[in-house]
């Protein structure tokens, strides 16, 4: 089956950590061929740190988050301190229809890799920028990681138990899968305005901005209602039970939005008399006595297995699932029987699970299945078939160390 | 903000609640032509909150629209249809024809028993795609169970390791995976069209699923926990624990957040506490002592943010290039400078709501200046203008419609 793009467009990926490569991850799923640099001083900090081992383990090739952010693309370094290397990025820019980074606002002009110098080499660029706080507000500046940029943008600020407490910050770093998946929206929007157009443009996706839209609802909560939202834990404003439940070794989360749910719940637990108790008769009444409740069905879920229970009240046609742990995941039954992980067979590391898909194409499938590269792994491919260097240049750039396949602290330089 | 990049693309849009909605949202607001089909009693999202108190006596249930709607359906054009009759469907396909999209999120298996099969539509009309949203995607064992946002999110692996370690996990707030499962339909939307345009030469289905949306966007440590045979468990006020310190704490008037990660920030964090020994203290000089001192470490921040306020914590914090943040409230976010000055908030002037402030574009489009926002159509508010305007029906035809309840 063909792909989404087959190849038909090239993607120079100047990103680090989660937000950028995902985006250029999922450029890569779509056939695009994406070419991510690497500094090979500064490379991918998603790569994790020299320091964890010594240079024979190959540490930075054991990053499972960089493993999978940068799945299907071409791996070259670039030393981007130097002006030989700069150069090339901008040869390699003037062959591309997408130009991906995601630094602070002033290191793309500091590298004279500014939109305004990259432009007039190819008109038919599309560039996207994606600094966490933007380029223009007295926070431009301003440092943010996924957490970070979660927590200002005023999620964090909602999550917390019922019952008070502190605020938490989600599991997954939020701002960055966001701001990739945004960033993609961004870019495709750009593609095809394009094709109009016939002009390429630069587009900016401020993190923080991609995040807030998900607390839109409670913004206007606060504003139709004068109330300023507070964290509701696992509770829900006019249903009950909706909450999670230890159950074995395990947890279960479930909820009934309606009273015949609620029925159907009470009696797939055994608990048939607590449907028919008058503090538990109506939402209302439930809600307003949900803390009995949830005690009632606390003790009646301890003793059960999480997967079974879940299984068992999915089956009924309730809303249930395990809480399901990063190894719990991996065997999930309608991920499994989708065949969402995929193997993938990876240098340094061996073969492993990765996540697939969320989308499905009848004609043009997602290509998710390709290892990432390893540290300047395709550096022949990209500076000799794609630029046209000769070998006696690449080994130049070999020897002067612009290019390499191990990081700069290890790399001894040749004698001239 | 509306931009007019895709002001050549015409979508169709039949989604409801949620996630169908935000990416046709997401879509309207880069400038695509998106019709709401609503039946003719309105999707359920009209109904759905917040409100104004003291509307109707907080009986809300004959409001046209509630705040997620307003929030939602900002720069579309709203007519009804009723899809279960005859007349209403002939109707559609009239609005098929030329159509470059076709959006919804019914449950599996209500496109087919409406007659609206994908293959039957692909197949009359070749320029168009059909991206179909669903919780668990369009088979699979549990393709017709009952999910939300709890339940997702629990399975897809985000919910586990957050809150205290001796209490119950702790779900994501609000509707985030439907956000998410939208924003997957939104890209899908695009990247039919563009297999259209440069590999097909015709459309196709594209089947979402919001479980793998979730599975999708959490941290890789599925992959993680395959590499190290360890699984991330709930660390309370830390993200994990770990060689880093990434953590929620109190401060004097709310909590604050920060990512210490690399050893220049730690310094630095060293630094703004006034403790620049810590620096060199062996419990904390490396990576590696910072994971297995995280406790003694954690219990010095903790003291140090406890004597400040968020706003100092923040300008102080970013002053030495910590990615640090004092934690607002939602009053607090609309009113943040960095925000405000960027006009990232829009007011719109809703028919029925009135003034409201809705989050802006995430992204700024470099080739042009946006517009403002059009506000959520009422019900059926664009009927004549599609209807006779487009579809070159007569008054006499759109009344008899009504009368036979197709509109």
């Amino acid at each position: 089956m063909k792909t989404i793009v087959e190849g038909k467009l090239r993607a120079i990926d100047l990103s680090m950590g989660w937000a950028g490569p995902l985006l250029g991850e999922l450029l890569a799923e779509m056939g695009v061929e994406v070419i991510k640099i690497e500094d090979t001083l500064h490379f991918d900090w998603w790569r994790g740190s020299l320091s964890m081992g010594p240079p024979e383990l190959q540490v930075i090739e054991r990053s499972a988050p960089f493993n999978t952010a940068n799945r299907g693309k071409i791996g070259a370094t670039l030393d981007l301190t130097n002006p030989r290397g700069i150069e090339i990025v901008k040869r390699l820019v003037a062959t591309a229809d997408i130009l991906i980074e995601n630094y602070s606002p002033d290191v793309m002009p500091k590298l004279g890799l500014a939109w305004e110098t990259l432009a007039p080499l190819n008109p038919r660029l599309v560039m996207i920028s994606m600094p966490s706080f933007g380029s223009e507000g007295p926070e431009r500046n301003a440092r943010g990681y996924g957490n970070t940029i979660e927590a200002v943008a005023g999620v964090t600020g909602l999550v917390g138990y019922h019952d008070g407490g502190q605020p938490y910050t989600l599991s997954n770093a939020l701002g960055d899968p966001s701001a990739g998946l945004n960033g993609l929206f961004a870019v495709l929007v750009g593609l095809r305005e394009r094709e109009d157009s016939g002009r390429g443009q630069h587009i900016e996706l401020a993190q923080v901005e991609a995040v807030v839209p998900y607390v839109g609802e409670a913004i206007l909560e606060y504003q139709l209602t004068g109330q300023v939202p507070k964290p509701r834990g696992n509770r829900h404003p006019t249903h009950a039970p909706h909450g999670i439940y230890r159950a074995g070794s395990g947890y279960v989360a479930l909820a009934a939005d309606s009273d015949e749910q609620w029925r159907l719940l009470a009696n797939m637990l055994g608990i048939d008399a607590l449907a028919k108790d008058a503090r538990f008769k109506s939402a209302s009444d439930r809600k307003r006595n949900e803390d009995a409740l949830d005690a009632e069905l606390s003790g009646a879920l301890k003793d059960l297995g999480a997967e079974e229970t879940s299984r068992k009240l999915i089956d009924a046609g309730l809303i249930a699932g395990q809480v399901n742990s990063a190894a719990d995941v991996l065997g999930d039954a309608q991920l499994s029987a989708r065949g969402f992980y995929v193997p993938i067979e990876r240098a340094v590391v061996g073969t492993h699970l990765y996540p697939g898909v969320a989308e499905h194409f009848s004609e043009t499938p997602l290509i998710a299945d390709r290892p990432a590269p390893l540290l300047g792994e395709h550096n022949r491919k990209v500076f000799g078939e794609i630029l046209g260097m000769s070998d006696a240049e690449i080994e130049a750039l070999e020897r002067d160390r612009i290019i390499g396949t191990l990081p700069r602290q290890f790399a001894t330089p040749k004698a001239a | 903000m509306r931009y007019s990049s895709l002001r050549n693309t015409h979508v169709v849009d039949l989604t409801h609640h949620i996630a169908g909605p935000y990416a046709t949202r997401l879509l309207a607001e880069v400038g695509a032509d998106v019709i709401k089909v609503e039946p003719p009693w309105g999707e359920s999202a009209r109904k759905a909150g917040p409100h104004r108190p003291g509307n109707s006596n907080g009986d809300h249930s004959n409001d046209d629209r509630g705040g997620r709607f307003a929030f939602l359906n900002t720069n579309k054009l709203g007519v009804t249809l009723n899809l279960k009759h005859q007349r209403g469907v002939e109707l559609l396909m009239r609005m098929l024809d030329g159509a470059d999209l076709l959006i919804e999120n019914f449950a599996p298996g209500t496109m087919e028993r409406l007659g609206l099969a994908s293959e039957d539509l692909l197949k009359r009309f070749p320029k168009l795609s059909v991206v179909s949203i669903s919780n668990f995607g369009a088979d699979g064992p549990d393709r017709d169970a009952r999910l939300n946002d709890l339940t997702l999110f629990a399975r897809g692996g985000w919910t586990y390791p957050v809150g205290e370690p001796d209490r119950e996990p702790l779900t994501p707030p609000g509707s985030l995976a439907q956000y998410i499962g939208g924003l997957f339909g939104a890209i899908a939307a695009m990247q039919a069209m563009l297999a259209r345009d440069l590999t097909l030469g015709h459309g196709q289905h594209v089947d979402v699923a919001l479980l793998e949306a979730a599975a999708l966007t959490m941290i890789y440590e599925p992959v993680g926990f395959q590499y190290s045979g360890v699984v991330r468990e709930r660390a309370g006020k830390r993200f994990a624990i770990g060689p880093f310190m990434i953590v929620t704490l109190k401060c004097q008037d709310g909590y604050a957040g920060v990512q210490c990660v690399t050893d220049k920030q730690f310094e630095n964090l060293c630094e703004l506490m006034g403790k620049p020994d810590l620096i060199i203290d062996p419990r904390f000089n490396t990576a590696l002592q910072r994971y297995v001192n995280n406790d003694a470490l954690l219990a010095i921040v903790e003291e140090f943010f406890l004597q400040h306020d968020r706003k100092w914590l923040h300008r102080e914090g970013q002053a030495r290039a910590i990615p640090l943040v004092g934690i607002p409230n939602v009053a607090e976010l609309l009113e943040w400078e960095q925000l405000t000055s960027r006009k990232y908030f829009e007011t719109i002037e809703d028919p029925v709501l009135g003034r409201i402030q809705i989050p802006g574009a995430p992204l700024r489009m470099g080739s042009h200046r946006p517009e403002p926002s059009r506000p959520a159509p009422r019900l059926g508010e664009h009927n004549r203008e599609i209807f006779c305007g487009r579809l070159g029906l007569s008054d006499r035809e759109l009344t008899d419609l009504k009368a036979a309840g197709a509109i």
